[in-house]
């Protein structure tokens, strides 16, 4: 494809172009390889289908990893080894609360965006031949997937993620507490929430995951709204998990709520880095490139 | 209070408009789902009140601007129960003002309108008040009131006329309106006591109805005027003589004044004796065609105007033959044609026959009108003259004879019919005339037509526009006035011999030719002078119908009621003009000389007149009276004046309002 028509082309991870995909196995797909896309054209990035080196096939190798092409010219078995192969897992953390429904004009839900997401990373990791897992959760766990790479967990995991509907209210401890459960070995952990929570109850559930070696990825999702509401005139604001009502100007929303806000951010990307987790904030009116790069930085420090 | 126009009030159904939207709005003040309330914290109470504060005077003012929107429209007014205001003490006080033309004179009118302006301001807060005008006949302003303001109003509102008062009359007149009346009435005649208003028999001047008189004469002694008193067009039409007359006079030079159709052509002074008559005679002006505008007026003018000039219409006499077209001009129906045209009086004099072929060599233009005896006899190329003559301003009148049986339509007007003729419906073989329109010109003097037998005729269908002036029982048309271009064809729709009918032997015949001659030719009897308050329509100058202009050129019958038989009453001096048909006709009209004379009654006459009328009546009738309802003080400017002010309050409140739900601080 060229520069141009490339360029011309809508940008496959922006949210409008998945919201408009009906299947969340093509959403994946579809942000993948545009991501990738991208990717072929940054060197500091070979990752995964890269060629890394031949190998003498030995027992027990997949054959159909066999270079049939070396072994018609050599007569000899070579197995084909890429970048990022390596044995490791992921487990997606996904917030199914009643917050995660929000959604400001034009901008597709919070849970919306976190499906995306989860489904993305979820067909990146596939790609690689990683155990994928996925734990969704609001107040309770709603659903659970342990990790696996056996075939048929990709779909699995994506048809589990794209049932997830908005529940009730958000209890950060419940998925760390099944994930420290069920998971023994060190892998990678995204959790995909708005955060709604005070830093130090996001703390506790993330330090003993990064005590048990686990990699860490906060993804606080976050509508513009949120960031930087504009109100027109005084409003009664609803609390869309516990149905408090309360009345509130413009002013307020234009001053007092950002700074705390902002201050609630700044909290808890400390809090993230004080347990050694990565955090980032993503809008849902940007396009996916920032997590699915950070969810491979990760991922290459896990390689 | 009362609403003029109540209907608007349902307007005010639209107050519920703004209720029902400032309580879906309170009930649900933009409610809106936000993720979490954890950073949220609710808004100063102080401004949460204020904002309910200006949300209520909001609305109050958005209902209040609604109700006196409808309101406005509803045209409030307070008006008082009249009735209930009257005691039992109360009089009635009936201001009688003399609108005839001699209230002109100087300043009478202004003497009689302070007069009567005393009466009112004189009469007791209590009292009932009413004004009758008194001219051409009496007119009642309102029905009595105890609204002072308004009878001022009704008097400064009056004006003279040019009309002629009759005291008989006068008294009659107000008798009649007075008469039922259970009030002690005191009855204010202000005039200026002409003796030529005084009626023949004093007694005229006694009402019926008990009434005390007050007489406010306003005329006043050694007033002297001068009048034109008639003009007279001398036989021979060589000479124009105006009788001029003062009354009350001392001789003094004036200029007798003659004008033609507006042009000043003569003029001669002269010295009227006191007290007297002189007649000036003028040498007659040359004529145009038609009607002309004869004025006899004096230079200078004096108090009076109205009678310093008389009006009159003059026509020039012109003599003109007929053409009388027939197969053969020895045969019964020119025989009888000719007897009955030359029997006609007035200008009139010859009968001219022609064979139809002889047409195209005449000039149809310098006849009267034309007669065509039987249509039948009438060739495509006489057809064509006749038609072209007809549309250029002649007439025709055109008989269907026997000759006509093989047509199928009539010639010149096109009027279509069945070949064949019809036999009278009778049982003894004839029919008679029906239906006639005996007010069209033609048709006058003529009821005998009703006599005649027809034993043939032509069923004709009469076109648009066309006035049927007789029919036969069978309803079919015997006579059409048909209108072509600029002229008139009469069409008669049976013989002019005796093979159709008996009609030229009766002696209703001569009339009948004499009415469609003179009403074809133009030259028909009309009315060229007419009283003042008499009726003028059309018909009476010999037109079909037309627009009447009035001498201040208002259309006095406009164009929409033009032919529709309609009269106009006749307030004005001077010519009007009666326009129709491509004719215009004058009609002169004058005041009456009764209104010239000045004198004033004798004195004790007067006293004789106070005391036919000194009688009393007893109170206590008000209940019974109908009284006009007082003038209703109108609200509605207070009503606008506050709704305007409501306006200003409801966009500065709701600015104020919006800038609290925005959060910009004041």
């Amino acid at each position: 494809m060229s520069e141009r028509a490339s360029a011309a082309a809508p940008n496959l991870l922006s949210p409008e172009v998945l919201a408009s995909l009906s299947n969340l196995d093509l959403v994946a797909r579809a942000a993948v390889h545009g991501f990738l896309n991208g990717l072929h054209r940054s060197p500091q990035f070979g990752f995964s289908q890269e060629f890394a080196e031949y190998r003498a096939y030995s027992e027990g190798d997949d054959p159909r990893f066999v270079d049939w092409n070396v072994y018609a010219r050599t007569e000899r078995t070579y197995i084909k080894r890429y970048l990022g192969e390596t044995n490791t897992h992921l487990v997606i953390l996904l917030d199914s609360s009643a917050s995660m429904a929000y959604a400001s004009k034009k901008n597709v839900t919070k849970l919306q965006y976190a499906k995306f997401l989860a489904a993305t990373l979820a067909y990146l990791a596939a790609r690689q031949h990683d155990a994928v897992g996925l734990i969704i959760f609001d107040e309770e766990v709603r659903d659970h997937r342990p990790p696996s790479s056996r075939i048929g967990r990709l779909h699995a995991v994506l048809h589990a993620i794209d049932r997830a509907e908005p529940g009730t209210g958000t209890d950060l401890s419940v998925p760390f507490e099944r994930f420290q459960q069920y998971q023994k070995g060190r892998g990678l952990v995204c959790v995909i929430s708005d955060f709604y929570c005070e830093p130090e109850a996001m703390l506790k559930g993330v330090q003993p995951l990064a005590y048990q070696g686990q990699d860490v990825v906060l993804f606080q999702v976050l509508d513009p709204e949120e960031l930087e509401p504009d109100l027109k005139e005084s409003a009664l604001l609803e609390d869309m998990e516990t149905g408090e009502a309360m009345e509130v100007s413009p002013i307020f929303m234009r001053s007092r709520y950002r700074e705390r806000i902002q201050e609630h951010l700044e909290a808890l990307a400390k809090t993230a880095a004080r347990a050694n987790a990565d955090y980032q904030l993503l809008r849902t009116d940007e396009p996916l490139d920032s997590a699915l790069r950070n969810y491979l930085t990760f991922r290459q420090r896990r390689g | 209070m009362t609403l003029l126009a109540p209907l608007f009030l349902l307007g005010v159904i639209a107050v519920g408009l703004p209720i029902w939207l400032h309580r879906l709005s309170s009930e649900n003040p933009n409610r809106e789902q936000f993720s979490s309330a954890m950073f949220l914290e609710p808004g100063e109470p102080r401004r949460v009140l204020a904002k309910k504060v200006q949300y209520l005077l909001l609305l109050a003012l958005r209902v209040g601007l609604l109700v006196l929107l409808a309101l406005a429209f509803a045209r409030p007014a307070l008006q008082g129960a009249a009735q209930a205001l009257i005691e039992d003490t109360a009089q009635l006080h009936v201001i009688v003002m003399d609108v005839s033309a001699s209230m002109q004179h100087g300043d009478r009118w202004e003497r009689a309108r302070e007069a009567a302006l005393d009466v009112v301001d004189a009469a007791p807060s209590g009292d009932l008040l009413q004004v009758i005008a008194v001219g051409r006949g009496a007119q009642a302003l309102g029905d009595p009131t105890l609204d002072a303001a308004s009878v001022r109003q009704s008097i400064n509102a009056l004006e003279p006329e040019y009309s002629r008062t009759d005291y008989g009359e006068l008294m009659s007149s107000v008798d009649r309106m007075l008469r039922g009346i259970e009030l002690a009435t005191i009855v204010h005649v202000v005039t200026d006591l002409q003796q030529s208003s005084m009626p023949t028999r004093f007694a005229e001047l006694a009402a019926q109805t008990p009434l005390e008189l007050q007489i406010h004469d306003v005329s006043e002694a050694g007033e002297a005027n001068w009048a034109v008193q008639s003009i007279v067009w001398q036989a021979g039409g060589d000479q124009v003589s105006a009788s001029l007359r003062g009354f009350g006079t001392q001789p003094v030079s004036h200029d007798a004044v003659l004008e033609l159709n507006g042009a000043r052509v003569a003029e001669l002074p002269v010295i009227v004796p006191p007290d007297g008559t002189i007649t000036v005679t003028f040498p007659a002006p040359e004529l145009r065609a038609g009607a002309n505008r004869l004025e006899v007026f004096l230079d200078p003018g004096d108090d009076l105007a109205a009678d310093d000039r008389r009006f009159m219409v003059v026509k020039r006499p012109e003599p003109r033959s007929v053409l009388l077209v027939s197969a053969d001009p020895r045969g019964r129906d020119s025989l009888f044609l000719t007897a009955a045209l030359e029997a006609v009086s007035g200008p009139l004099t010859t009968v001219e026959p022609v064979a139809p072929a002889a047409i195209s060599e005449r000039n149809l233009r310098e006849y009267a009108f034309v007669v065509a005896a039987d249509a039948g006899v009438l060739g495509a190329a006489e057809t064509e003259d006749l038609r072209e003559y007809v549309a250029g301003g002649g007439a025709l009148f055109l008989a269907l004879g026997q000759r006509s049986g093989g047509l199928s339509i009539v010639p010149v007007t096109g009027h279509e019919y069945s070949a064949t003729t019809q036999i009278g419906a009778r049982s003894d073989g004839f029919t008679i005339v029906g239906a006639m329109d005996s007010g069209h010109p033609a048709m006058a003097g003529t009821e005998e037509l009703r006599m005649a037998k027809f034993f043939r005729f032509t069923a004709l269908t009469p076109q648009d526009g066309d006035q049927v002036m007789a029919e036969l029982e069978q309803g079919a048309p015997l006579l059409i006035d048909h209108a072509l271009g600029e002229g008139r064809v009469v069409l008669f729709a049976s013989s002019l011999d005796r093979a159709w009918n008996d009609l030229p032997v009766l002696p209703v015949f001569v009339p009948l030719v004499a009415g469609v001659t003179a009403y074809l030719s133009g030259e028909l009897t009309v009315q060229t002078e007419a009283q003042l308050g008499t009726t003028l329509s059309p018909r009476a100058v010999g037109l079909a119908g037309g627009q009447i202009f009035a001498p201040d050129g208002g259309a006095a019958l406009g164009i929409a009621a033009a032919g529709s038989g309609n009269e106009v009453v006749l307030d004005q001096i001077g010519f009007y003009e009666v326009v129709g048909g491509g004719l215009t006709e004058l009609v002169a009209v004058n005041l009456d000389p009764n209104e010239s004379d000045l004198t004033p009654v004798e004195p004790n006459a007067v006293e004789r007149w106070l005391s036919l009328n000194a009688g009393s009546v007893q109170g206590g009738g008000a209940a019974d009276l109908e009284l006009a309802p007082s003038e209703p003080t109108p609200l509605w400017p207070w009503v606008l004046s506050l709704l305007i002010v409501v306006v200003f309050m409801e966009s500065w409140v709701g600015n104020w309002h919006l800038r609290v739900r925005r959060g910009i601080a004041a």
